[in-house]
């Protein structure tokens, strides 16, 4: 019964997203599907896990909580059908070439593969990885306990082998289908992995598509399936696919000038690692410095979802120290030593080579499309906004393995790549948007009109 | 009709296909690195914690907080790994390191004179489960 849990949360989402965003309003028709499914995926496991912590955790009514999403299903379904529209209204614009067919071919094959993959594994590892059952799935456990043994997932206890102080989407949306199903069955978590996945690259590829032109978002959703890396972690179960799905999210909306759901999706990061609390910030700055007059409906939609995670941490979890505050004493000594930056810089750029094994790089494909599309200059400012967002989380990132007390080797070996998972697909996100649709450089032969056709054929 | 045919440059085309042809690479590749990554990490630390526990599960209540004590050595990488393996396999129970508690948990890597080692720590044998698993009470 805990799949279908899974299912309802993706539901309740996507009727969300029909319902309350104009994303019904974009075209092609595929981006628009792509994007609802992608928003509403992600969105819906980010919403049905805040109702879960909120009602079911924290007001310790976890039936409550069922009944309220379930009325949320049914009245977001009845409206979505009371303001339906055309189901198939055709696209204006270019006919897609022989090319699409094939892409879409491929784009299938590869998502078939991802999912053989991330199959074989979660055969082999039900429980995920270590971080998965170690942090995030032992914690889902104390949640989906209920009784007041939930306050257990961030018990201070814990502080000595794990992280209590870790935000709580992943474990609340896990814990929440295990105590709705009444099992904790291991195909939660691991199909939870993977609809992420399937999010992350739904929204980039309608981003893109909307944006770039269909050409592009199919690249892209082709590029990102075939990250051996991002493919590693899916089947891991870690919150990094999430969290990197939340970023890709956050900048999508942000270009498509859906502001309020960019602002959610951010928020909807800082409630899934400490990483994503940075992403909020500098996600809120970027967007008060590049696109101001939106500054605002940015922030109301964080808000709510951003101040869930702030209570968290701040007020239940305060008792345990952060990677941050632990770092900070003796901090100013391992600033001044030279030696921890060439590690640091070193241990970057050999993650950054090693993103897959073999002669394959996910960035092979992005060097040949750059090389002969090369980029939009009008599209200058939109990857100046991702790009400074992404370089200064990476600066940020590079700045805890500076401060952090613990072994630098260790911190780099267990922490770096997955890190880089989490800004990988935003930064191919980021190329993409900055690159010229082949379209641009095509011939377009307008069809003729039909008095034209007519007079022809006299 | 206002649909308007598209021709894209043979570059572009060629483009396309073969960042289309990579990203295809890319994903044999992936299914190559998992399935050999599979073969090497197959689960070390749960495989057998699950049947390890499974009698502690019906002899200790789900609020139960125990105590938790170990042979391996301080400091050594196994330590962790057992801690935590136990830990995930008998939540929603909580595992803290120490004798405070009114149960603790003995999780052990070899025999050994269970009754001894419980009472040089003020506790008594409850139970052996086998398989280095022990339950102490606290020796009133």
């Amino acid at each position: 019964m805990s799949p279908i849990w899974m299912l309802e949360a993706i539901l309740l989402g996507c009727l969300l997203v029909c319902r309350f965003t104009d994303l019904p309003g974009i075209r092609p028709m595929w981006a628009r599907l792509f994007l609802i499914f992608g928003a509403g995926a992600a969105g819906g496991v980010g919403l049905t896990s805040c109702l879960f912590f909120l009602v079911g955790v924290l007001l310790g009514a976890p039936i409550a909580a069922m009944a309220l999403e379930l009325a949320l299903v049914a009245w977001a379904g009845y409206e979505v059908f009371r303001r339906r529209t055309p189901v198939f209204q055709p696209d204006e614009g270019a006919r897609l070439p022989l090319l699409f067919p094939l892409a879409a071919v491929i784009l299938l094959l590869a998502l078939g593969l991802a999912a053989m993959t991330a199959w074989t594994a979660s055969e082999a590892n039900p429980q995920g990885n270590w971080d998965a059952w170690a942090i995030w799935n032992l914690r889902a456990k104390f949640l989906a306990s209920g009784a007041g043994l939930a306050q257990r997932a961030w018990s201070p206890v814990l502080a000595a082998t794990t992280h209590p102080e870790y935000p709580l989407l992943l474990s609340s949306f896990v814990g929440r289908c295990w105590a709705f199903g009444h099992s904790f069955a291991t195909s939660v978590p691991a199909a939870t992995s993977f609809v992420f996945f399937l999010a992350l690259i739904a929204l980039a590829a309608g981003g893109v598509a909307a944006l770039r032109g269909p050409a592009l978002g199919f690249l892209i959703a082709l590029a990102l399936a075939s990250t051996p890396r991002l493919l590693h972690e899916v089947s891991a179960q870690y919150a990094d696919v999430p969290l990197a799905c939340f970023f890709v999210g956050a900048l999508v909306f942000a270009l498509l000038d859906r502001h309020a759901l960019a602002g959610v999706f951010a928020g909807f990061a800082a409630w899934t690692k400490d990483e994503g609390l940075l992403f909020l910030l500098l996600f809120l700055v970027a967007t008060a410095v590049f696109k101001r007059r939106v500054a605002l409906v940015t922030l109301a939609g964080a808000l709510p979802i951003g101040a869930v995670a702030i209570f968290f941490k701040v007020v239940l979890s305060r008792g345990n120290a952060s990677l941050l505050s632990a770092s900070l004493p003796g901090a100013v000594h391992r600033i001044a030593i030279a030696g921890r930056y060439i590690k640091i810089i070193a241990a970057f750029g050999h993650e950054a080579l090693a993103m897959a094994p073999g002669w394959y790089h996910p960035i092979l494909p992005l060097i040949v499309l750059a090389a002969v599309l090369r980029f939009d200059r009008e599209r200058r400012r939109d990857a100046a906004f991702c790009g400074v967002i992404l370089g200064a989380l990476l600066l940020g990132y590079f700045g805890i393995f500076i401060l952090t007390a613990n072994d630098l080797d260790w911190q780099l070996q267990t922490s770096l790549s997955r890190l880089l998972v989490q800004v990988w697909p935003a930064l191919v996100l980021t190329a993409f948007i900055a690159l010229r649709p082949p379209v641009a450089t095509a011939t377009v032969q307008p069809a003729p009109a039909p008095k034209a056709r007519k007079k022809a054929r006299r | 009709m206002k649909r308007a045919s598209a021709q894209y440059p043979f570059a572009a085309i060629v483009s396309i296909v073969v960042a289309s042809l990579l990203c295809l690479w890319g994903s044999f590749e992936s299914y190559d690195l998992k399935s050999t990554y599979q073969q090497q990490h197959s689960d070390p630390y749960l495989a057998n914690q699950f049947a390890r526990f499974e009698p502690l599960l019906s002899a200790v209540p789900e609020r139960a907080e125990l105590g938790y004590l170990t042979d391996t050595r301080p400091g050594s990488p196994a330590g962790p790994a057992m801690l935590l393996s136990a830990q995930y396999v008998l939540a929603p129970r909580l595992l803290e390191k120490g004798t405070q508690q009114e149960w603790v948990l003995g999780n052990f890597t070899r025999p050994a004179d269970f009754t001894a080692l419980g009472q040089s720590y003020g506790l008594r044998l409850q139970q052996d489960f086998g398989n280095g698993v022990v339950l102490f009470g606290k020796d009133h």
